[in-house]
């Protein structure tokens, strides 16, 4: 469907090809690796198998990972495929940010799936096809595109949502997210065919130049901007959508959560970003203020339901909800230094997210997932390291300077009020101090006095993927600057230079 | 980049109580010790090269940090932060030695105290708005934990958390101002600032002011803290373990005094919109004196009586700083160094008292001079000097801080003198109540020993030498004051 031309001009000569292909050259590696997976999957003796798939993951996303980095330092950035893809900065920010979530996942999910018991080869397979999903919607400048990364992501974590067979929790969790999904999926089709009908195009760019500000008026083309609107809020879980969240974050196996919590709201920011901002720029008034709605409820039934929780899955689910709605102020906001901020909130929400998620893993035994708050229990004595990093990790989440998480909102408020929302912003904070309490009760237990002394063992690569989060959630918040830049080189392509 | 005399004074405390955190108890302590004094040296070290006729920030030191947004890591000192960052490092050094080795975890309490003190240092030091705000949330972390797993009494995890909810609800507020501050100033797109030496020259327009005022003020209001924002503190000083109170009641408070007079006032000097906030705070910082006072009156347990009293006293801080004038604001400052050396020495006389005792009611606790002749003589200077007896330190911030007062509103320095009166009422109870008593407390109960006589004498020598030379800190602020009030 990639290759389908959008014009009628059916030649394609090799060079071209080539030069397609290097731009997409992170996902193409990928897409290599996984094939190269499969096939070691089924060739090799039971007993290698699991080190081996999971080895050459790590190593499809180092290797896509490095390309993305070498394209993004030498600005090697350009249309492909008659301009239904793109290896632009902004779709290269995202491949290196999903290549890095990747190589975590398989960290954390290596010990977690030998713990308990669980086929190896498979998930490794299923994580790199949801993160070339990923990628894909990253890269993609025309609708069908879009679509195609949306479904690609969404039916890999399908699966791996009932990844656990013998488990009727992770089965109903299977279920229901692809219920949902299917129809998240179907109202983002049916959105994408009424904005095609109102523009005669789905490359993005050129809606953008077809829809002038005329077009505003035009109801079959705001209810497409609706639609849309409603399948991708189901897809960063903001409320009032959200409703999937709790109960498929819970069922799920924990190094799935940790890898959705991340990578589907960052791909769908990343769809919104692209199909909204870039697509339909003189829209922006429709668009934002459904936004608006959408991040205004995210923020108030997140963080009030997060309250109530008892498992640190959902809890971290809920606060995800109220997380999406801050980063929907800085889509809103839009400009160069709102999307920027956007794109620096997802790259630090990474590590600290998916830190937390990790150091739930740690606690999984044989039989099942121990995810509630009360499973912390005596952290500070049973691994004194993974206690540090969880408080890392939730003061971070809460915006406590020095930690990151306050510099991504400082940044995405201070775009939300220079863009004249500032009520959206005070209801932000408001609920930011609500969140608090939430974040802060996980520690109790984390610190309190406890009879429990037993060791909590963290294997190697576990430790190493929450140090790396823990690391990178201290430093790139004493040193953002970095990170900004980063962001603001992404949004190029979209917001201008 | 350099590193300044400043920033090695937020950043010695911080990397000592990383690394205090991972030592044995003895060694943890003296090492504590020894980071709190070196901070303490570098900070006199700076006030004595201070020069007193420059009136901008000195040692400034400056790093882009952010760039993108005009964020620069800027510090610097003047006349006003100088004594308090000399106070910060003094107070922590008495902390680390007033903590007994008998504390559970005691290298994670002082490795906690000294992060503390560090971001109280930061607070005092940073001339960056978004610098302020982050050192003033960073401050809160480790407080919160002091509180919750150091805390006495039945469920300190409740008042920590009470705490950290009540504070963030004002400071996160606070981040709003900043960003509307930054986005409303009165420049030119691009030519946006945080420094906070040219913000007041750049002041957004009356109506936006009054916005911004009041989070900033509530936020400040709440740290202070200023009636009727105060709720917070009777149960966290309740909870707070003594050593933790010399800094957290001698220190913690002064930062949100010190954003007062820092930012609030120069900032925004015009933040007149449906009223004048400029009126509103100085009848809040009245209501405090009379209010922390008459509670303090009605206090049994006598660790509350003495933070009552140091609301009451805040509220002479609060009152003077917004007087608006030189006097009341040198009087303001000089009162923040004379509250910090009296609160914490009878914090620690109290919780002496009740070691010895093991109570703190003061219906139980009587008679206690006969046996502790030692500690009856010091007890008698810290509550004269508390009670703003002439020739101790009280008396001349007190008498200062009125007399400004009086200056912008008689009415305002009648009320406040309302609350002078009613000081020697709760402060000579609690006196003559646990020290004297027609017959001795009944048990023999030893008097305080000589380690703990020294950690006292500092203070107590302070409390002479400011009530008789505060010209020495005075003479540094008058061109700081008269400056800000130009401004």
């Amino acid at each position: 469907m990639i290759f389908a031309a959008a014009t009628p001009d059916l030649t394609y000569s090799w060079n071209q090809a080539l030069s397609d292909l290097g731009q997409v050259s992170a996902i193409a590696a990928l897409t290599g690796f996984m094939l190269f997976a499969i096939i070691a999957e089924l060739a090799l003796p039971k007993p290698r198998r699991s080190g081996v798939v999971a080895m050459v993951a790590v190593t499809g996303f180092a290797y896509s990972l490095g390309t993305a980095a070498y394209r993004w330092i030498n600005g090697l950035g350009g249309p492909a495929y008659h301009g239904y893809a793109t290896g632009d900065s902004f779709a290269l920010f995202f491949e290196i940010l999903f290549a890095v979530l990747g190589i975590l996942t398989v960290a954390v999910s290596h010990p977690y799936l030998e713990r308990r018991g669980l086929r190896e080869g498979e998930f490794h397979i299923l994580v790199m096809a949801a993160v070339i999903g990923m990628m894909v919607l990253g890269s993609a400048t025309s609708l069908v595109t879009v679509f195609l990364g949306l479904e690609l992501f969404s039916i890999a974590l399908y699966i791996a949502c009932g990844f656990i067979r013998t488990d009727s929790r992770s089965q109903e969790a299977a279920a229901k997210y692809l219920l949902v999904g299917g129809f998240a999926s179907a109202f983002v089709l049916y959105g994408m065919a009424l904005v095609y009908g109102a523009s005669g195009t789905t490359v993005i760019p050129q809606i953008a130049t077809r829809l002038g500000p005329a077009a505003a008026g035009n109801p079959l083309l705001v209810l497409g901007i609706v639609l849309m609107g409603v399948g991708f809020a189901f897809k960063v879980s903001a409320a009032p959508f959200h409703m999937w969240t709790p109960d498929v974050y819970q069922g799920a196996p924990v190094p799935v959560t940790a890898f959705m919590s991340v990578g589907t709201k960052a791909a769908a920011f990343a769809m919104i970003v692209r199909v909204f901002a870039s697509g339909l720029p003189h829209l922006g008034p429709e668009w934002q203020a459904l936004l608006a709605f959408v991040a205004a409820t995210s923020m108030i039934v997140g963080n009030l339901l997060a309250i109530a929780q008892t498992s640190l899955k959902r809890l971290l689910a809920y606060s995800g909800i109220a997380q999406a709605g801050y980063i929907l102020i800085g889509v809103i906001a839009g400009g160069k230094d709102g999307l920027a901020a956007v794109l620096f909130y997802l790259f630090v929400y990474l590590f600290m997210n998916f830190g937390a998620f990790a150091v739930v893993t740690l606690l999984a035994g044989p039989d099942a997932d121990h995810d509630r708050i009360s499973d912390l229990d005596g952290l500070h004595r049973r691994n004194p390291l993974m206690a540090i990093l969880m408080t890392v990790f939730m003061l971070s989440l809460a915006g406590f300077p020095p930690f990151v998480g306050f510099f991504g909102k400082l940044f995405l408020f201070t775009a939300g009020v220079n863009a004249g929302y500032t009520w959206l912003v005070v209801l932000a904070v408001v609920m930011s101090v609500v969140s608090v309490y939430y974040y802060v009760r996980v520690l109790v237990p984390v610190w309190s006095p406890t009879a429990r002394t037993d060791e909590l063992h963290a294997p190697v690569s576990t430790t190493a993927a929450i140090a790396i989060s823990g690391v990178a959630s201290v430093f790139l918040g004493l040193y953002p600057t970095w990170a900004l830049i980063a962001g603001q080189v992404g949004v190029g392509p979209i917001a201008g230079p | 980049m350099t590193i300044g005399a400043l920033s090695v004074i937020w950043l010695l405390p911080l990397i000592g109580a990383l690394i205090v955190a991972f030592l044995p108890p003895h060694l943890g302590k003296y090492m504590a010790v020894l980071v709190a004094v070196a901070a303490l040296a570098v900070a006199v070290y700076v006030a004595v090269l201070f020069a007193p006729d420059y009136h901008r920030f000195q040692f400034t030191e400056t790093f882009a940090w952010i760039p993108q947004l005009h964020v620069f890591y800027r510090l610097g000192v003047d006349g006003i932060s100088i004594w308090l960052v000399v106070l910060n490092a003094f107070l922590t050094t008495i902390a680390m030695l007033a903590t007994p080795l008998s504390t559970r975890n005691v290298s994670r309490f002082l490795a906690l105290m000294l992060a503390m003190s560090a971001g109280m240092a930061g607070v005092l030091m940073a001339t960056d708005l978004v610098l302020f705000y982050v050192f003033w949330e960073a401050m809160l972390i480790p407080a919160y934990f002091l509180l919750w797993l150091f805390g006495e009494g039945e469920r300190p995890g409740r008042a920590a958390l009470k705490f950290v909810l009540y504070t963030l609800a004002g400071s996160l507020l606070m981040l709003v101002g900043v960003i509307g501050e930054y986005v409303f100033q009165n420049v030119l797109p691009g030519q946006q600032t945080f420094d906070l030496a040219q913000l007041p020259s750049v002041a957004p327009s009356p109506g936006i002011q009054f916005g911004l005022f009041a989070v900033f003020a509530l936020a400040f209001a709440i740290k202070t803290p200023l009636f009727p924002f105060h709720s917070w503190v009777p149960d966290a000083y309740a909870a707070a373990p003594t050593p933790m109170l010399v800094t957290f009641a001698g220190m913690m408070g002064k930062t949100g005094a010190y954003g007062f007079l820092r930012i609030a006032i120069p900032l925004f000097p015009d933040p007149t919109g449906l009223w004048d906030w400029r009126w509103v705070i100085p009848v809040l910082a009245v209501g405090g004196i009379l209010w922390g006072a008459l509670m303090a009156i009605a206090q049994r347990d006598m660790k509350m009586l003495v933070a009552y009293s140091s609301i009451s006293h805040m509220g002479f801080i609060v009152l003077g700083i917004f007087a608006l004038n030189v006097q009341g604001q040198q009087g303001a400052v000089l009162q923040m160094v004379n509250h910090g050396v009296i609160v914490p020495a009878l914090f620690l006389i109290v919780a002496w008292i009740q070691d010895r005792t093991g109570s703190r009611d003061r219906s139980s606790v009587f008679g206690l001079a006969p046996r502790m002749p030692i500690l009856a003589g010091v007890f008698t200077v810290v509550a004269l000097a508390a009670l703003g007896l002439p020739g101790l330190n009280s008396f001349v911030g007190e008498f200062m801080t009125l007399l400004g007062a009086w200056e912008r509103a008689p009415a305002l320095a009648i009320a406040g003198a309302i609350g002078l009166v009613l000081t020697p009422v709760y402060m000579l109870r609690l006196f003559q109540g646990a020290m004297y008593a027609e017959k001795p407390y009944a048990s023999e109960v030893d008097d305080i020993h000589a380690g703990q006589l020294t950690l006292l004498a500092p203070l107590v020598v302070l409390m002479f030498a400011l009530g008789l030379a505060p010209g020495v800190l005075t003479a540094l602020m008058t061109s700081v004051a008269q400056q800000g009030l130009a401004r």
